[in-house]
């Protein structure tokens, strides 16, 4: 959706280069994420610190690059983990949460991208109980939300926090939009 | 300091914020509404050669139960294949002979040709003499010889029977009976009567045809247990709403020779004996009794060939039992079942 | 100023969260439970009642092996790529055993329900 002021950028090489390495990035962090021993059985329950990339890349890049970025990642995690189920929930919890992210970018200021980390998180895990409910065609699955929710706020500001560091030390002027 | 443009998430959280308590509150009214205590009506009466119990609630629900109950006699009247003066006695005792029937006999009459020729004879109303020669009829229970069996057959056929314009004709030697379809059809007809008199929630069971109006007062789906076969336990609770479930097994009605060989009531028409299809019973769930009632023994008879015939039709949807104790489900009911408890039944669910 | 709403919000969510998971990780008064794969219940049982068993459910060539020992139920042997399902271990709460890849279930039911009346 574009909007009547805004002008027409191209993608260029340098912007595909910065895109393609933050999607190395969040996909190396995802990897390395998935060695870690797990952190309970509750399914969905994990640091999500990809969303460390996808926080940052909301900050300096139009929402169409984000959501290439974010889509890019998914598909590599999902070939890397061989499971096409994992597809499903990753698209449907990403979905929320750029929806989401994207909506209440204008509302948070530099201080407090945090919050957007938070607001990420939450809806992913929220997008990603929704398909479970679905596909197994069991609404009792819901029970698990109320720990999702505090997972979600937690790893949040985490993974909030740290995408707001980089920002910092990253100004936008050496990004090309 | 300038001037931001409304973000997409301000306008959002204003307009929701403004418009929601208007959307909830007549929600809010018309759902206490529903809430409100109905009477409750209920009636009990012994027709149709069984018992049927009714229960409904509304304000004139107790006035539809009576002239339900009313009308159950009637149709007794009507219908019966041993009471000399109905309509079915008549007929089938009438040499061949055409005679003037009700419209609710014609009516019943055409439906049952109809799931006959549907079920390509697998519903058969023109079993009479053979279900007497079997003795099922008065109790005597006995197995006919087999040259008695290839007799009756003969007078087996219901595209010989015609109804029209009010005249029913059965060929002498034969003799129609609507037992298969007659309890779904009443039922139906008493729902009917029931929502013409307001009822929006109603439970009946016309001697276990079981017929839903509506769900239950509070608006939850009904619960029906479906009977094990075979044993007095509940195979499970299946949920619903504004609709009918019919069973049929062999176990309903049945006997032992000496060798304890058992025969039970459901005949193939094809054959002349009990119908030994491989399954132990078949319950047919449907928004028409009459078409649950009638396809309730007309799956029986087809056996696994029965889902075959689901699959083409898609009216409606059935549970059956395997003879060696599995339970196979049709999707539309498939969350609608629940095994009851300890029951160590698989469960399949066969889907289009 | 729109940062404190938003930050009130958020401690609103961890704090529903919080109240939330309280609220699910009671165990539940009633001790029937269900297995239900697919939306539909395959199996139901009063566990104070139920007797030491081993059941086995499948779903497109995979396995799943529940376990009732002791009044208990739990997963003992999954055929699926993260076996999250048996990690959970024996059912305790109101959280659900769950199987996401063979859509399976194990959870506390209500109290199995009465029947309104039967078809025979």
């Amino acid at each position: 959706m574009r909007c009547g002021n805004q002008e027409k950028t191209e993608m260029t090489t340098k912007k595909l280069t910065q895109l393609a390495m933050l999607t190395g990035i969040a996909f190396a962090l995802f990897v390395v994420e998935l060695q870690l021993p797990g952190l309970s059985p509750v399914p969905g329950m994990k640091l999500g610190l990809a969303n460390i990339i996808t926080v940052y890349a909301l900050f300096h890049y139009r929402p169409g690059d984000v959501i290439l970025v974010v889509l890019a990642r998914i598909l590599l995690g999902a070939l890397f983990s061989g499971s096409g189920m994992s597809l499903l929930y990753s698209m449907s919890g990403s979905a929320f949460c750029l929806t989401g992210m994207l909506l209440l970018k204008n509302a948070v200021g530099e201080q407090t991208i945090w919050i957007s980390g938070i607001f990420g998180a939450i809806l992913h895990n929220t997008g990603q109980i929704v398909m479970a409910i679905l596909v197994t065609r069991t609404p009792g699955v819901i029970v698990y939300l109320p720990l999702l929710l505090v997972s979600g706020v937690l790893t949040g500001a985490f993974t909030g926090l740290c995408a707001q560091a980089v920002i910092r030390k990253l100004p936008a002027a050496a990004v090309d939009r | 300091m300038r001037r931001q443009k409304p973000g997409v998430s301000c306008l959002l959280k204003t307009g929701i914020c403004r418009t929601l308590p208007l959307v909830l509150l007549p929600l809010l009214v018309a759902g206490c509404g529903q809430e409100r205590e109905q009477p409750k009506a209920e009636q009990t009466v012994f027709a149709m050669n069984t018992y049927v119990t009714m229960t409904a609630y509304g304000e004139q629900a107790q006035t539809a139960l009576e002239e339900a109950a009313q009308s159950l006699q009637r149709w007794e009247s009507l219908w019966s294949v041993t009471e000399e003066g109905s309509e079915i006695y008549r007929t089938n005792h009438s040499g061949g002979q055409s005679v003037p029937v009700s419209p609710e006999t014609q009516e019943l009459v055409s439906f049952a040709l109809s799931m006959a020729q549907e079920t390509k004879g697998a519903l058969e109303p023109t079993l009479y003499p053979l279900l007497r020669a079997w003795g099922f009829t008065n109790g005597s229970r006995q197995v006919p010889q087999e040259s008695e069996i290839r007799e009756l057959l003969q007078a087996v056929d219901y595209r010989r029977i015609t109804v029209e314009e009010g005249e029913l004709t059965v060929p002498d030697g034969m003799q129609i009976d609507l037992g298969s379809v007659a309890k779904g059809y009443a039922a139906d007809k008493i729902a009917g009567l029931l929502r013409e008199y307001g009822v929006s929630s109603a439970i009946l069971s016309l001697g276990g045809n079981v017929q839903a109006v509506g769900s239950r007062p509070d608006g939850t789906d009904w619960r029906i247990a479906v009977q094990a076969p075979w044993e007095q336990g509940t195979l499970g609770i299946l949920e619903i709403s504004d609709a009918a479930v019919v069973t049929s097994g062999g176990y309903e009605n049945y006997f032992s020779d000496e060798e304890g060989y058992l025969y039970w009531h459901i005949l193939d028409p094809a054959t002349g004996y009990p119908a030994d299809s491989g399954l132990q019973s078949v319950t047919i769930v449907g928004k028409e009794g009459r078409v649950c009632d009638a396809l309730s023994t007309a799956c029986f008879v087809m056996g696994q060939e029965a889902l075959a015939y689901w699959r083409a039709d898609g009216s409606f949807d059935m549970l059956l039992v395997t003879e060696d104790g599995e339970i196979i489900v049709t999707e539309g009911i498939a969350e609608r079942f629940t095994p009851g408890e300890d029951r160590t039944e698989h469960v399949e669910v066969v889907r289009r | 100023m729109k940062t404190k709403r938003l930050t009130a919000f958020c401690a609103g969510i961890l704090l529903a969260g919080l109240a939330g998971s309280a609220l699910v990780m009671q165990k539940p008064e009633d001790s029937t439970v269900r297995i239900v794969q697919d939306g539909v219940v395959l199996f139901q049982t009063d566990l104070q009642e139920a007797e030491d068993q081993t059941l086995s459910f499948v779903y497109e060539g995979r396995s799943n092996t529940v376990e009732i020992r002791d009044h208990q139920i739990r997963v003992a042997e999954a055929d699926c790529p993260d076996r999250l399902c048996v990690e959970t271990g024996w059912l305790r709460t109101a959280l659900p055993i769950v199987c996401l890849p063979n859509h399976l279930v194990i959870e506390f039911a209500d109290e199995a329900q009465e029947a309104d009346i039967a078809v025979r």
